[in-house]
């Protein structure tokens, strides 16, 4: 009955309709409803089931952790702070929150993950919508279909701001990431650089006071306590391991430890903090094989050498060196940019070999950048954008490496001998 | 000839622009347009230079030996550039300490030497200081969108002149942060290519 | 035509005009050149002095009165005493700093300073004959680049008079608040030493308290550590020994004597 509705309705759109600019917003409704009509015509082709649509719909449930705790954690975190006397923000919010009765109780789960949902629902929607506007009018320009790629680009970049993050922002960085970092180089599946990435660091760069800082990470004011809402990686470039003995909990009490880090109920940008969430995501994008498990291990290798790396050469000056290397899987951004970034198909390199080396530079990079440059307390988001630049030139020495090791495998057989 | 004339002229503006069509001279268009003020002195420094060097090359096109004729041209590019410097050091102080080592980096920007041996090595004084003022103009011409695009998001103003009302002073106008560093330059001289290419697809380059 | 004599004739020629174009404009430009440096000086002077405001257009006649109350002087800054001899419009300590021959090594300190000229100028500001204020030049690593600027102490030496910086690439917004009046403001009345007469200025995490409660810190940029930690390091390292130290040992000798 809805495939004769959907026909009926879809004539106007198809070749020689009224409406055959606009094919591809019909199309993409379409398709994510039915499968696709078409099949292929030449005589042999690969039955793969996967087709774009469910690769993006497994990329979704991987995330479905991260997505929770987008909800859960945002709001617990702002509602520890005023638990213990941070003011709720002013602003639609907190009516929303005091019209309905809920509260800022940070022991109910329903008011945190509403609380939370009021700070991250807004990012999606924004998100969806610009983001999904520049989609639709570059494949209408174009005339090509609407690609699902979006869907994820979509999903993540909420998950990587900071609660606080105005929705003015969220529409410009979409924009930019979408059309600087994917249409002007002809789309999805041609972008050199993570589209979600691109748009989180152009908001990076513009504006730095909403997206780093002490004050964005809590979505309260945490200023008449003096709540310190700044991240673990602000705090251990600043002190080193003494940074450890301090509050990092909104809820009060000194001192965190491994397991708090791994769980991840600690500020952050909101769907970044608990490694447990990255490594479900982990797993089920490794067993689907979207995700390429190697570049994962591979980033850890890299973050592994480096960060071990510098505890054994220690400074005097620069008290993060002495922070133990594993600390750095369990701090800011490095669970999910390894696992739900850098192992994005498109601008990762396509050879095994390339993958260990572009994964390896990953994690060798973001420790160089979170610990020795003092002006980022955070490098995954750059060392991966770094890194996506590079991964064609990787990919070409991969190949000619490998060409070159079967040449030399082919000269050692006799001629003619086969 | 007042054809010709117009075309020498306008030709390198949006026709052949020496920073759109052919990416000459980005690393001052990059790092010198943070403002307007800065925009506008700059520009007229270059299109003073370009111009006086090719009409000195132009003038001396014929006595030139072959040879030695690079480190001619370099060596009066160079003393003009000198010569700029010190006038803006003694003029508009305040803009030429913004302007730092930008001023004396015109003597590589390879606009000048570009047209200097492409062009004056071949053609007659009148023309060749035309041909000059001409690149000049389409130098500036980029320098000076790329440079009010900056300084009005990266500042809210322009020219000094307040015009957006700044967020910290009660206004709602956030400054684009991006738009103060040189990388804020690279995308805008980039959509400006794009929107010029989209509308005159003759100057893509060949796949 | 081409000779190797005619090309070694053209090719001087071509150095000859230009040589003397360029020396040309050199010489007839530095008096205003110098003059445009020397302004531009006098200004951040006074401003840090509190003596003129920025907004204010200041004409010739405004800026050579107001500095009449300010005397450069050249001063070693080992031993502290001044060096009446030399002429202070001569001196510039920061081409001084990068020459082996008048600068010296200093220790690592966390202001990133490597080497400090062997003397510098300072501005005494006097009242009726009296030490009014002290204009020192400071300098030192924040974030990105070297923050320079002017701290003025007033005629007991240790409470602020003003602080200017005139150069710094901080980041727009952030860092580069450090130019933003209302923080500028907060410095007036702080103290600079402590009981034993070490330099404990600082640049605080957050809010400090008004000078009276909270006399030796500043509030901090918000979002700009690093930019806050390099201002107090910068001027602990020249209130120190390696700075002015010995210069402010000397005037307070002299004030007690």
């Amino acid at each position: 009955m809805l495939r004769g509705l959907l026909d009926r309705l879809g004539a106007p759109f198809e070749k020689g309709g009224p409406l055959h600019r606009l094919w591809p917003l019909w199309d993409a409704q379409d398709t994510f409803l039915y499968t696709p009509g078409k099949t292929t015509a030449g005589p042999s082709h690969g039955r793969d089931r996967l087709d774009m649509k469910r690769l993006m719909f497994t990329v979704v449930i991987a995330l479905a952790g991260t997505v929770a705790m987008a909800f859960y954690n945002t709001g617990l975190q702002a509602n520890l702070a005023i638990g213990r006397g941070a003011t709720p923000l002013p602003g639609w919010r907190t009516a929303v929150i005091e019209a309905l009765g809920i509260g800022f109780s940070p022991d109910s789960v329903l008011a945190a993950v509403i609380h939370g949902g009021l700070w991250y629902l807004p990012v999606l929607i924004v998100t969806f919508a610009v983001g999904g506007a520049w989609e639709m009018l570059f494949a209408i320009i174009r005339r090509h279909e609407v690609s699902e790629g979006f869907l994820v680009t979509g999903m993540l970049f909420p998950l990587i701001l900071p609660p606080t993050v105005p929705l003015w922002q969220v529409a410009l960085g979409i924009s930019f990431g979408v059309v600087v970092g994917k249409e002007i180089f002809g789309g999805s599946g041609f972008n050199i650089l993570n589209p979600a990435l691109t748009a989180r660091a152009f908001l990076f760069f513009a504006y730095p006071s909403d997206l780093t800082g002490d004050r964005i990470w809590i979505a309260a004011d945490t200023a008449p306590d003096a709540v310190s809402g700044a991240t673990w990686l602000a705090r251990f470039s600043l002190t080193g391991n003494e940074a450890f003995a301090e509050t990092f909990h909104p809820a009060g009490g000194p001192g965190i430890t491994a397991w708090d880090a791994f769980i991840g109920f600690l500020p952050g940008s909101m769907g970044e903090t608990s490694v447990l969430a990255c490594l479900f995501g982990a797993v089920v994008l490794a067993a689907t094989g979207i995700g390429s498990l190697r570049i994962m291990l591979a980033v850890a290798a890299g973050t592994l050498l480096m960060g071990g790396l510098l505890n054994l050469v220690g400074s005097d000056t620069n008290p993060f060196f002495a922070v133990p290397f594993w600390w750095h899987y369990l701090m800011g951004g490095w669970a999910f940019g390894t696992v739900f970034m850098a192992t994005e198909p498109v601008t990762a390199p396509s050879t095994d070999g390339g993958r260990v080396v572009y994964g390896f530079l990953i994690g060798v990079l973001v420790v160089l950048i979170r610990v020795v440059n003092p002006a980022y307390p955070e490098g995954m988001m750059l060392s991966i954008l770094l890194m996506n630049v590079f991964a064609p030139l990787i990919d070409h020495f991969a190949l000619r490496s490998n060409v070159r090791r079967r040449a030399a495998a082919a000269a050692l057989v006799p001629e003619g001998g086969g | 000839m007042a054809s010709e004339t117009r075309r020498v002229l306008m030709d390198p503006l949006i026709h052949n622009n020496p920073i759109a069509l052919q990416v000459l001279g980005i690393c001052s268009a990059l790092a010198v347009t943070t403002g307007m003020q800065t925009s506008v002195v700059m520009s007229a420094a270059v299109v003073a230079v370009i111009a006086l060097s090719n009409l000195s090359v132009s003038l001396l096109r014929n006595m030139i030996p072959t040879n030695i004729r690079i480190i001619v041209q370099l060596t009066i590019i160079a003393s003009l550039v000198i010569v700029t410097d010190q006038i803006l050091k003694a003029y508009v102080y305040e803009i030429s300490k913004q302007l730092s080592v930008f001023v004396g980096l015109i003597i590589t920007n390879c606009i000048i030497m570009g047209r200097a041996e492409a062009f004056a090595m071949q053609n007659p004084p009148l023309k060749s200081l035309i041909d000059g003022i001409g690149n000049g103009m389409g130098y500036a011409a980029i320098l000076l969108v790329v440079g009010a695009a900056r300084e009005v998001f990266g500042a809210g103003t322009f020219w000094g002149i307040p015009v957006l009302p700044l967020a910290s002073e009660g206004g709602w106008f956030t400054p684009n942060g991006l738009m103060s560093l040189s990388p804020g330059a690279f995308f805008v001289i980039g959509f400006l290519i794009w929107i010029l290419r989209t509308f005159r697809p003759e100057q893509n380059e060949a796949e | 035509m081409t000779t190797a004599r005619y090309i070694l004739a053209f090719a001087g020629a071509v150095c000859l005009v230009c040589a003397v174009m360029v020396s040309g404009s050199a010489v007839a430009l530095r008096d205003l050149q110098a003059a445009n440096a020397e302004r531009e000086r006098q200004r951040n002077v006074l401003f840090a002095a509190g003596l003129a405001d920025p907004d204010e257009e200041l004409s010739e006649a405004d800026m050579a009165e107001r500095f009449a109350a300010v005397r450069a002087v050249v001063v070693d800054l080992e031993t502290g005493e001044e060096l009446p001899e030399v002429d202070p419009t001569s001196v510039d300590p920061l081409v001084e700093a990068g020459i082996t021959d008048s600068s010296r090594a200093v220790p690592e300190n966390f202001a990133r300073i490597r080497r400090v000229e062997r003397r510098s100028v300072v501005y005494l500001v006097e009242a009726e004959g009296r030490l009014d204020a002290v204009v020192l030049p400071v300098r030192g690593q924040g974030l990105w680049s070297v923050l320079y600027g002017y701290l003025a102490l007033d005629a007991d030496l240790d409470t602020v008079r003003g602080l200017t910086f005139y150069e710094h690439k901080e980041t727009p917004g952030l860092g580069g608040e450090v130019d933003n009046p209302n923080w500028k403001a907060l410095w007036p009345g702080r103290r600079v030493f402590g009981a034993a007469g070490e330099p404990i200025i600082e640049v605080a995490r957050a809010a400090a308290g008004p000078v009276a409660e909270d006399p030796h810190r500043v509030d901090g940029l918000a979002g700009a550590t690093m930019t806050s930690r390099g201002v107090t390091n910068l001027l602990r390292f020249w209130l120190a020994e390696n700075g002015f130290g010995a210069f402010l040992e000397r005037l307070r000798g002299e004030a007690a004597g």
